[in-house]
This record gives structure tokens, sequence and C-alpha cells, in this order.
């Protein structure tokens, strides 16, 4: 079975997009600094991400279960998983596997260890079904994992599931587990699902319901699925004021949860899921092992976090801060002490040291390298891409890579050979945008360490963007600092990441108002966070409604 | 927990970190052109290098046709005892399977009259005397600070070496005694198998801090502190120890368990220090030991060669007892190693030629020397001991 999903497409909405846009527009002049009103774009249909389904299994029953599989990759589009998550694909042996796993944690649920902790009542008797108590454990249970309340049919279903299996086994706990394993193979779990409501009786207009409001807070907040809090809220109407919206946010933001909400999007935005893929050649690059790898991913979403969570610090700060946090299987490859050995340490690079900036990190001068070699053009492009947002064209298919590889050319430095490479008219117009910015970091060779000669030839890590010279890759982060595209990049995926798709046509004027606002804030990432979550555009939606099965049987009652 | 700031730059000549030496001293001299009033000078930083040591092996001169023993190798425990025995005796052993000499090692060091264990008890009985070394070459240093072969207030008479750089007055008795036996020679089992188990449990491991230092290629007065580590060696995953990684300092009561500080100098990146008393943590070949070198000297090139690795030499007067406690330790290698205990003894004994005792004159330590490499690292001053560490 293959199941593909797409988000839903209407062209007879794009005409009131076009109106609503205008309007918006008008708003935006008419009201200064207020958000502009939009019309949102379509509702979402998204497969939960890896992080997010272990999230929600320790959110909901606790870190002891163990979520032990695979889970089938998602393609980035546009920038972000979270945007090709909308046009998953699942293949049979994905199914397989969410069965697997289904199995394996609704059975560490109701085990002899958990049950008296997870199931919130005791059955009659453990060796027979109960009806009474199954139905209450899905009820709780139910609601967190599919992120709204679930309507009685849908609870007899699994209790029904629960008691055949149960009667089978003589064991009502076991029974108890095959429901719950229906549920987590359920697209109800597996799949966030946006309902839509109509804004107002009197409006036509469409925005998220209650229940979908939440789970596009708690995603975009902690990555994770709402609590019980969240959704009373998304229940009792209050998140369809702004008060009860900005109390929600408020909570959500002050907890310490919103760090793994940051963690996530990072993650996303500087594709550091590329790090599993990750392989360097240990004769060239000893230093670099698998410890070595995942420390490196570890380091920047330390330094992220801290540095945009812990100190609410300026987000183009991040091109240039000298701090970070070391290990002792990344002092070998930076060649610095780690202080606490088996341990995360705060570190400072020294004024002097050619290092500052994310960009000279190894989640960036390594993982953009090839396994023996740097390249200035895959650093180039993942700057580009990554970190401004820019499309870089994928290279000819009959590209000529033989001058450039060739172990007998003269060249010595990879700046030569791009030379001699780039002056080949069809990869000219693309390097001549990619490799100035990584020939800056050529001082840090394939696994990210320092290094001042390449075949013995001195580095020029000199170069230009946008105008301004640089000499090294301090300097180049300078330039990024000082570049409108880093801040506007940031917005843009922020936007992007948390409505679940590519940013509509319509919302423009939302995005220029957010990058506005991003500097009026001094550009703190959280303040963006807080902004997007608050802001009206993030639960509009342009495209038809999209109902829930008990809505649809309320209007066509009505 | 703290770390010496200065040793932000821990190798002096390695190709990759020679320019931010260099820039640190433009960054530095910058400052001071910037913000320095005009009648000071603010004082020049002090670098701090720190290197792991990775291999400690006795430092055995040797030619290619081992020269050095003309009288041929040293004759080991097994065939001491299994060329006196009797056919019968022979046919005894070999049907209890003992055939090999690894089989029979255990067998063959009862052979004191009574059936002593004759490395326990090596004068029980006699043996030929040990083939020792007589070439006239040898690493090491001049200890007793005499030119010839005459007894000093610190030392017993005994021949002296000439250096491999040409230096006279040359002390190590200890090659003499042990250079004719393949378990101490190059590649031999004894030294390489220690540096592996070493390498392997992370026990024993040896710091050397360099402070002080004006300019890693010449500095007139440095400090050189030995310590041991608290952590394993960062092994990569071909095994080899890799380059650039912090250790803790072992302390005990608020100061380094081993601690010895020599006072030194580097000319032309090589690192001279004066002689000191030192101790050292051991570990290799299932034993711990302890060295102990009075008047231990050091020449370390600091110089990274091309696996990465400072190469230097050691040497001082070795404990004799703490030396033969060693050797009991290992015992259990007297088939693989090939040495006879009592010939061993005997020579060790005659061959002492340091510190002699006051009462008797006989000497109580042995001159020796050690080839060492070592690999650039970071040293953590930490309260942590051996017992607490994390």
């Amino acid at each position: 079975m293959m199941a593909m999903i797409k988000v839903p497409q209407d062209i007879k909405a794009k005409s009131r997009v076009v109106v609503l846009a205008a309007l918006a527009m008008l708003g935006l002049s008419a009201c200064g600094d207020s958000e502009p009103l939009s019309s949102g774009g379509p509702a979402t249909f998204r497969r939960l991400t890896e992080t997010q389904y272990r999230n929600i299994i320790t959110d909901v029953f606790g870190s002891h279960i163990v979520v032990a599989g695979r889970f089938d990759p998602l393609v980035r589009t546009d920038g972000l998983l979270s945007v090709g998550a909308s046009k998953a694909v699942i293949t049979p042996s994905g199914i397989e596997r969410y069965a697997a796993l289904a199995r394996s944690v609704a059975m560490q649920v109701v085990n002899q260890q958990s049950r008296a902790l997870l199931v919130p009542c005791a059955p009659v008797s453990a060796y027979a079904p109960d009806d009474t108590c199954a139905k209450v454990f899905f009820a709780k249970v139910g609601r967190l994992l599919y992120r709204r309340v679930l309507s009685d049919a849908e609870i007899e279903q699994h209790t029904k599931i629960a008691n055949v299996a149960g009667a089978a086994r003589r064991d009502f706990y076991v029974g108890l587990g095959y429901g719950l394993q229906g549920m987590l193979q359920s697209p109800d779990f597996l799949f966030i699902t946006e309902n839509t409501e109509p804004n107002s009786a009197k409006d036509s207009t469409e925005r998220l319901d209650g229940f979908a409001k939440a789970t596009r807070l708690s995603f975009l907040l902690w990555n994770s699925s709402p609590d019980d809090a969240l959704l009373k809220a998304a229940e009792t109407g209050a998140l369809n004021t702004q008060d009860g919206l900005e109390q929600q946010v408020d909570r959500l933001m002050s907890s310490p949860r919103l760090k793994a909400g940051v963690r996530a999007f990072f993650t996303d935005m500087l594709a550091l899921d590329d790090f599993s893929t990750l392989e360097k050649d240990t004769m060239i690059y000893p230093a670099f092992g698998l410890a070595a790898a995942d420390d490196a991913k570890e380091q920047v979403l330390r330094t992220l976090v801290d540095h945009l969570v812990g100190r609410d610090a300026d987000y183009r700060d991040l091109f240039t801060t000298r701090s970070t946090f070391m290990t002792s299987a990344l002092g070998l490859v930076y060649r610095v002490p780690a202080t606490v050995p088996g341990g995360w340490s705060r570190y400072e690079f020294a004024e002097n040291d050619p290092r500052a900036g994310i960009q000279t990190l190894l989640s960036f001068v390594a993982l953009h390298s090839h396994p023996g070699k740097s390249s200035p053009t895959l650093r180039g492009k993942a700057v580009r891409e990554l970190l401004l947002c820019q499309k870089i064209p994928d290279p000819p298919g009959d590209v000529d890579f033989s001058q450039f590889n060739d172990p007998n050319s003269p060249s010595k430095t990879a700046r030569d050979r791009l030379t001699a490479h780039s002056t080949v008219p069809a990869c000219a117009g693309c390097h001549k945008l990619m490799d100035p910015i990584g020939l800056a970091m050529e001082k840090f060779d394939g696994a990210g360490q320092l290094r001042d000669n390449e075949n013995g030839s001195v580095i020029d890590t000199s170069g230009e963007i946008n105008g301004m010279k640089y000499s090294d890759a301090k300097g180049l982060g300078q330039a990024m600092r000082a570049d409108p595209s880093a801040t506007s990049c940031v917005v843009n995926r922020a936007y992007s990441y948390a409505v679940g798709r590519t940013i509509d046509r319509n919302e423009r004027p939302v995005i220029s108002h957010l990058e506005k606002s991003f500097a009026d804030d001094g550009y703190r990432f959280t303040e963006l966070m807080r902004r997007i979550a608050t802001s009206q555009a993030l639960y509009a939606v342009s495209a038809p409604p999209v109902r829930s099965a008990e809505a649809t049987n309320e209007e066509s009652k009505s | 927990m703290y770390m010496k700031r200065s040793d932000q730059m821990p190798v002096s000549n390695h190709s990759q970190i020679k320019p931010r030496v260099w820039m640190g001293v433009a960054a530095m001299l910058g400052c001071l052109l910037a913000t320095a009033a005009p009648a000071q000078q603010a004082p020049k930083q002090k670098q701090t290098l720190s290197f792991v040591v990775a291999n400690w092996d006795n430092a055995i001169y040797q030619t290619k046709f081992m020269d050095e023993c003309p009288d041929g190798p040293a004759i080991g425990n097994d065939e001491n005892w299994w060329r006196w025995l009797s056919r019968a005796e022979k046919d005894k052993q070999t049907e209890r399977g003992l055939t090999q000499p690894v089989d029979r090692r255990f067998a063959s060091v009862l052979r004191g009259p009574k059936g002593e264990d004759v490395c326990w008890n090596p004068t029980v009985i006699q043996e030929a005397p040990l083939r020792t070394i007589k070439g006239k070459t040898s690493y090491g240093f001049n200890l007793d600070g005499a030119g010839d072969d005459a007894a000093t207030p610190k030392s017993c008479k005994h021949e002296n070496f000439t250096g491999v750089d040409g230096a006279s007055g040359v002390d190590n008795q200890m090659y003499r005694l042990l250079g004719c036996h393949y378990g101490w020679r190059h590649n031999g089992v004894l030294d390489t198998f220690g540096n592996e188990e070493r390498r392997n449990s992370g026990r024993g491991v040896v710091l050397i801090e360099i402070s002080g230092i004006d300019d890693p290629r010449n500095s007139a007065d440095v400090s050189v502190a030995f310590y041991r580590a608290l952590d394993s060696f960062s092994i990569d995953s071909a095994g080899r120890i890799l380059p650039h990684a912090s250790y803790r300092i072992d302390m005990n009561n608020g100061k380094p368990r081993y601690g010895a500080v020599a006072k030194g100098k580097i000319v032309d990146g090589v690192l001279i220090t004066q002689p000191i008393d030192l101790k050292l943590p051991f570990y290799g070949n299932s034993a711990y030991a302890e060295i102990d070198l009075r008047d231990m000297n050091m020449k370390l090139d600091l110089t990274l060669g091309d696996d990465g690795k400072v190469r230097g030499v050691v040497g001082g007067y070795y404990d004799f007892d703490k030396w033969w406690e060693y050797m009991l330790k290992i015992e259990f290698l007297i088939a693989t190693g090939d040495w006879s205990c009592p010939a061993l003894y005997e020579a060790a004994k005659r061959l002492a030629d340091g510190y002699p005792d006051p009462k008797t004159g006989e000497c109580t330590s042995i001159s020796s020397a050690f080839k060492i490499d070592a690999l650039p690292a970071f040293t953590l001053h930490t309260t942590e001991t051996a017992e607490n560490r994390k």
C-alpha cells in the first residue's frame, strides 16, 4: 500500500485569496505596525516526524518507554523536512515498521511495570475484558495521541478490539495493548490532520479549529502534541480569543520544553538530519569518529539554544559568536581542551582563533564537505541555501569533474582547482555564487580541523559577498551578520515550519510584517516565535473547508 | 576545575598550529601598540605545552648484526633449565604435555635445590654469567658527571658508554644488563606488550607539562612537570592514540599525586631538563609498578614527527628494588621475554652503579635510559583523584 497525501488545492479559492491579500495590504498600510490580515494558506495533512513521534510517546507514556525502530525518511521540500512531511509517502515497509513500533510501545505501556502508572483504572478482573476501564483508558490516552477529543464511536471501536483480544488471551491488559496498538497505527495519530471551521457565522472565511490550532502551536513551540491544558483551551474555545491564545503561548514559551521546539526547528533549517549519513575517512581524519559526529550536531544545537533562548540574544550574532560548548570528542578535532571529560563544558574560542560563528563549527564545515576533503562548493551552497534561503540550481548532468579531481593537477589548492573548473561556462554561473563563500572556510579541512596550507601552498581565504569583502571565515561571518537575507531567511523558514507548508503568495505581507517586527525586537528569535504563535495568520486557512467527522455530522443535521 | 589558559596552543612546531602562534603573537603585538602606555610594556605571555606519553621503551642501542652482543643472545630460563635435565626427566615433562617453553614456564622456574622459585629466590642457584652488552655506544646521560669508569660519591665503578650523539661518560648499565635479551630489544615482547596494555587500559598514563615558554624554539627557563592522568587515552578506530586529547591530572589531598617538576631550557626546539628525582606511575604487562629514577634527565625534541609525535630520551638511576619488584610481577612472561632470573639478578647486582649504600658500598640503583614518544595533549588541573573520578 502506498499513500500519497497532498495538501488540497483549490483554484477557486485563489481569487478570494488575491482579494484578501489586497485587503491585507491595505490593512497593513492603514494600521501601521499591526499584523496585516491574512487569509492564510491551505490546511495541511502532515506525517509526524521521527522526533515528533518519539516526543509524543515520551510525553504521553514516559521516558522509560523505549521507541526502538526506524522511520521512513522525509523529503526536504523548500528547505524544510516539515514541509516535505505534507507530501509524505508511506511505503509498505514503512507501514510494517509503524506496526512493529506500535506493538512494542503498546506492550510496554501495559506490562507489569508500567500498567499501574499508565492505566488510570483497575479492571474488575485482570484476566477478562472490562468495558468500563478500557473506555476510560482509551478516552484519556486517545485524546493525547489524536490531539482531539475522540468520538464515542472511536472509543467503542478500540474498546471492542481490546475486549476481543483480552477475551482470547484471558488478559485484560494484553487486550488493552492491542487496542492501543491500533491507535498508534492509526492515521489519526501518525498524521497531523488540520480541520477547519468558519471564522464566524457571518463569515465565509475559514480558520483552523481549536484542536488544529492547539496542535500547530504545540508542534511549533514544543515539537510535540498538545498537553492536557492546551487541549482544554481548544475544547473551551479559549484559543479562539487573542487573550486565551496569548495565555497559552506564554505558558508554552515559559516551559523548558521550548528548547525542544527551538532545537527541532534548527535541526530542520540547518539540515542536521544529514548527520545520520555523514561519513568521514578515518584514515585521513582519525579524530573524526562517530562520537565527534554526534557531538558536533549536539554542539550547534546547544550553541543555538544557549544563544537564542538562554541568553535571548540577537540572531545575527550567531554568525560571529565565539561561544560554544565542547566535549572530549570534539576537543580532539578542534584541538582545544575539554574541561569536563565525558561531558559538556562551555567553551569560548580565543579572540585570535580563526573560528567564530556557527558557520565555522564542525556541524557546518565538516557536514558540508566530502568524506576525505573539504568542499568550498558544498559549503558555499549550504550558506546560500540553508542560511540565506537562496536556491542554487542543480549542476548540469554532464558536468566534467576530471580537471577538478585530477590528482596530478598542478593546482595545489581548492581555489586553483575551482578557478580552472569554473571557467567552463555552464558551471561558472553557479560557482560564482557558491565558491567565494566556501573558499573563506578553506582553512578548515574536510573534518573541520584547522589547517594553514593545502599541499604545501598557502590558503587564500579572501572573498566578497554582496559587495562586502572579507579575508577569512570570521570576516564572512561579519558579512553574513550584516546581510538582510540572513534574517529574512530565518523568518521565512520559521513561518513555513510553523504552518507546515510552503508560504502562500498571499502571506507575503505577513512575512514582511514579521521581518520588520523581528528587527524591531532586536532580532530575538524567541520573540519571532511568539509573534508567529500569536498571529492570526498562523491559524488562517484559505483553501476549502476541511471538516472533522463530527463537524460534518453536525452540519448535515442542521 | 580549571585549565591553564596559556595552553591553548598545545603544539610548538606542528605545521597546522604554527600560524596560530604567530597570529597570537601578532594579536598581542597589536594590543601592545594600541593600548600600552609608552613607559610600560605588557609582560610577554608565556606558553604551556603539554604532552601525553604514548610509548615508554628501554633505550636499546642495537646494530644490524647484533655486534653489541658478541657472545650471542642471553640464555633464557627454559634453556638454563632444560639443558640440565636428564632424558628421563625430559621425557616425563614431555609426557605431561609440556613441550614448549611457554608451557613449561611455571615448572622451569621451580628449579631451586628444594624446588624453590628461582625468581623469588634468585641466589639459591648459580648460572653461567649473563650475556651482556659489550658494545661501546648507548643512549643515555652522564649521570655521575664522571668522564671515566672510576667510582664517584654517587656511583660505583662501572664502564661508561659513548653516547649515540657522541657524548662521553654515558651511564646506562640497564642497557648493558638487558640489551642482549630479545624480549627487551627492538619490537621485543616486553616493551611492546607494556605499551599496548597501557594504551588499551589507560592505566599509568604519564603527562608532561612544559610551562613558562617564551618561544617554543628557544626558551632559557622553563618548568617541566610530570603527572599521572586520570583519563584513558583517546583512541581512533585503528587503535592509534589521538593527539590533542584533554587529560585530568590525578590529585591527592589537593596536590598532584605525581607531580615532580624539573627546571629546563629549550634549545633549537629541544627540551633539556636539569636532573631531578622522579617517581612516575607505570603499568604494563599486567603489572603496576612505580618508576623511581634519581637524577632524572630528559631530552625531548619538540618538533613533531610525521606521525604527530615528539620523541626523546629519559635517563636516571633506577631504584634496584623497585625494578626487581617489577621483574617479579611479570614473571609469567619469563618464557616469552626469555630471561633467566638467577643470571639476571646476579648481573644486575654486579652492574648496579648508582648510589652506593653507605654501609655496604653496594650500589642500590642502576643507570638506565628510556626512549619515549608523546603526543600533544591538554592537561586539566582538577581536584579529582583516582578514587573519586567520574
